[in-house]
């Protein structure tokens, strides 16, 4: 009621219809509104019109401008596999586009003329073996990994029955220069060894796919201790041998060879025991080289000191069913020093028999000597385990009757040489840096002493490692000569570290099986005696002195130039 | 009772009794404004809305055009790049394999003429100021290499003395023809006598001397020294 009252209130005048004119003026306001509503259809279609642009567009500016130039591009070549380079920068692997040549039969229209053009590129191609694919009417490849020429030649055939199926392959430029590391892949490019596989995700991913896997691996180092691998292989006639080159103070390897090695590049499978990474996968009796250990222990438990003399040595020693004697003739009084330089087991069973089966125990377990090596290989071999007894004790001592693998062993010698912190070898650049608060296994002291008297090892007459004693490059280490299982055969260790009174490098030689080199002429290094050296020839003995120990030195003499070491006391006194 | 039409009148609303006289009159502004207006302002809108969104479409098409002229550019670019890039990708590797340690090694031994000379680390000077180049001491070799020349220098002198000493000898014999013994006479004697003959030969039968051959080579000979500006008879 109210409302209608202030209606008419408001109303405040009248007016008089015209139906006529109210006719044409509805009929105006109707057409009015219908192109309103055509434009306002108009006005929506183009606005969504121009949304949908405005959204591609903001679509297109987000995206990465090199996806869109460079994934649809069919030119463009997409690694599916991460480069591998040396710590210089020198490529190992890389991913490179290659075509195979595969034939259609259904497609051929001429096939004596096409069978000829064959014979005639591929020469060495069984027509007959081909005829019959031909006849099985199934799709089937002529060759794979076409060269370039060969290519050029059945591409300008121009026939369409011959396809070319492209795919990536792996090169490796350096052939067999890493061939134990480096590892290969598969068809598929997939990693089955080697680095190949161990950092296989690493190499597929697809993010950075331009960074390359960066290796601590040094390629001119690699290929002089190969080398000389290679030449001691005429010298002494070794059926294989190793080498491992890495820094003492963080693990980094710089160098790992194992020979006899294989070119990566041709895929072949190998099914030959020689041809396992003796540095890793390897796990070997290594002999004498255990000595260190036994007198790091008892120096570092105060069970003996460098002069600690050991009197009455006896010339051979029964514990059950084993004999211990010495290699060589050697004086009856000796000092822990001399029983290092000197390499004799009796006092090396002396010393440990002092230490107790405990003490030593721990001291090698701390070395973890006899534990799966977390390194970055997949080919890593497991020491074997054994019960400790006063037997095991004695032929311990000098490195008989326990295995371990090289890796593990120059490890522990980098352990010794560094002051006794602890440190795993490592392949992968920028992976492991120096921690601050790193473990310290052995002390300074003990450490240092170690280094002097592996040094004296070298410099002394007395020595067993004399032709290591190359000037200016302060040599120190330790010869190990180990019978193999159930062989009378030898295989040879010497594990240096250099320079000996601050040592930074490691090098580990081991040589399988070299035969004695009456030949050989073999260069002594200057002594009192003989001021200027002397030269020998004709030696029979094959002991580790005899050759690992040339070969270390000639290696030494090469590849110190490159390790650039300076801060050399030996050096100053050119 | 007479009724008094003023007071009656005055009961009647003022209003309608004043506006009498426009009674009749309809107010036409009044009567207009109630006719519905045609709204002209929202059609202009829409027309200007209208025109800017076709030129806007019109505009955004040309520039289109142009941007996709462009992209297509680029993209070409791009695919000349990739090339490139993949040309580099492999002349890398392959640089790569030609300078292999290996590579350099085996070339070396190929086609290098260099006798190099080992150094060995105690032939060289240690250098307190490092900023110096590195001195090399006299290698070994030079030692070889002075006694060689000493022996060569000797040698020679061994040789001039035996020359000096022949060409005095001969000397002496000039001085002295009557000293010259009678066999390296007559050999000299019997020299002579067959180049006379010779001689007489070419005087009596030139033709017989000169042979085809002989003259094609001095023909030959003189061509060459026409060519070369050599005046063909000597002394011109």
């Amino acid at each position: 009621m109210k409302d209608k009252k202030t209606r008419n209130k408001k109303q405040k005048s009248f007016f008089f219809e015209d139906y006529d004119e109210l006719e044409t003026i509805g009929k105006n306001i109707n057409l009015a509104k219908i192109s309103l509503n055509r434009v306002t259809f108009l006005f929506f279609v183009f606005v969504s019109i121009i949304v949908i642009f405005s959204i591609k567009i903001i679509y297109l500016s987000t995206l990465d401008t090199k996806k869109i130039y460079s994934e649809n591009n069919t030119k463009n070549f997409i690694k599916e596999r991460r480069d591998i380079i040396d710590t210089n920068g020198t490529i190992l692997a890389r991913n490179i586009d290659i075509y195979d040549a595969g034939l259609r039969p259904q497609l051929i229209e001429n096939k004596k003329k096409i069978l000829i053009n064959l014979k005639i590129i591929f020469p060495e191609i069984n027509i007959k073996q081909v005829e019959k694919k031909i006849n099985k009417n199934k799709f089937f490849y002529i060759k794979r990994r076409l060269t370039e020429d060969e290519y050029t030649k059945l591409w300008l055939l121009g026939d369409k029955a011959i396809e070319f199926p492209k795919r990536q392959y792996r090169i490796y430029p350096q052939k067999n220069l890493f061939s134990h590391i480096l590892g290969q892949t598969d068809d598929k490019n997939i990693g089955i060894s080697g680095i190949e596989k161990f950092f296989d995700d690493d190499l597929k991913v697809k993010i950075n796919k331009n960074l390359p896997l960066e290796l601590t691996l040094d390629s001119n180092l690699q290929y002089l201790i190969r080398e000389e691998l290679i030449n001691a292989k005429t010298d002494f006639r070794n059926i294989g041998s190793a080498a491992i080159l890495m820094r003492v103070d963080n693990g980094e390897v710089l160098s790992l060879v194992s020979l006899p090695d294989y070119d990566l590049n041709k895929r072949i499978s190998i099914n030959d025991d020689n041809f396992t990474n003796k540095i890793t996968l390897g796990v070997y009796e290594l002999g004498s080289v255990f000595k260190t250990f036994t007198l790091a222990a008892g120096i570092e438990n105060n069970i003996i000191n460098s002069n600690t003399v050991f009197k009455n040595l006896k010339e051979k020693i029964t514990c059950d069913k084993y004999i211990i004697s010495e290699h060589d003739k050697l004086p009856k009084n000796l000092s822990a020093e001399q029983i290092l330089i000197r390499s004799s087991n009796i006092g090396a069973v002396r010393i440990a028999q002092k230490l107790g089966v405990e003490k030593y125990k721990k001291f090698l377990n701390s070395l973890e000597l006899f534990e799966t090596i977390n390194f970055d290989l997949g080919e890593i071999g497991t020491p074997l385990s054994f019960k400790w007894g006063k037997c095991k004790l004695a032929t311990a001592s000098y490195g008989h009757g326990i295995v371990t693998t090289p890796l593990q062993l120059a490890k522990a010698y980098a352990i010794l040489g560094n002051g006794g912190y602890k440190i795993e070898p490592f392949l992968l650049k920028n992976k492991k840096k120096i921690k601050n608060n790193r473990e310290q296994i052995l002390s300074n002291e003990t450490s240092n002493k170690i280094n002097e008297m592996l040094r004296k090892t070298v410099s002394l007459e007395e020595g067993t490692a004399n032709f290591a004693n190359i000037k200016g490059y302060e040599i120190g280490g330790k010869t190990g000569t180990a019978l193999k299982y159930n062989s009378k055969a030898k295989l040879n260790t010497f594990v240096s570290l250099f320079p000996a009174s601050n040592p930074k490098f490691v090098l580990l030689v081991m040589l399988d099986e070299p035969k004695p080199a009456p030949n050989f002429i073999y260069e002594f290094p200057p002594s009192d005696k003989f001021p200027n050296g002397y030269k020998y020839k004709g030696e029979r003995r094959n002991t580790s002195g005899w050759n690992t120990v040339v070969v270390a030195g000639k290696i030494i003499e090469k590849i110190g130039p490159i390790l650039a070491i300076k801060d050399l006391q030996a050096s100053k006194n050119f | 009772m007479t009724i008094d039409p003023n007071k009656w009148i005055k009961t009647l609303p003022n209003n309608n009794l004043n506006d009498k006289s426009n009674e009749n009159n309809a107010d036409h502004e009044k009567w207009i404004s109630t006719i519905p207006k045609k709204n002209n302002i929202k059609f202009k809108k829409y027309y200007f809305s209208l025109t800017i969104i076709i030129i806007g479409l019109v505009s955004v098409s040309a520039i289109k055009n142009k941007t996709r002229n462009l992209q297509k550019e680029i993209s070409s670019l791009h695919a000349s790049i990739d090339i490139l890039k993949k040309d580099l990708h492999k002349s890398t590797l392959e640089h790569e394999f030609i300078t292999s340690p290996e590579n350099i090694t085996l070339l070396a031994k190929e086609y290098l003429e260099l006798e190099l000379t080992t150094y060995r680390a105690e032939q060289i000077k240690h250098l307190e100021n490092k900023n110096l180049e590195l001195i090399i001491s006299e290698p070994v070799k030079k030692d070889e290499k002075k006694k060689l020349s000493e022996s060569i220098k000797s040698q020679v002198a061994k040789k001039i003395k035996k020359k000096k000493n022949e060409l005095a000898k001969l000397k002496k014999l000039y001085k002295n023809p009557e000293t010259i013994p009678g066999e390296v006479k007559a050999e000299v004697a019997k020299k002579i006598e067959a180049k006379k003959i010779e001689l007489k030969e070419l005087y009596n039968s030139p033709k017989e001397t000169i042979t085809v051959d002989k003259f094609q080579k001095w023909g030959v000979i003189q061509l060459v020294k026409v060519f070369l500006g050599i005046p063909v008879v000597p002394g011109k």
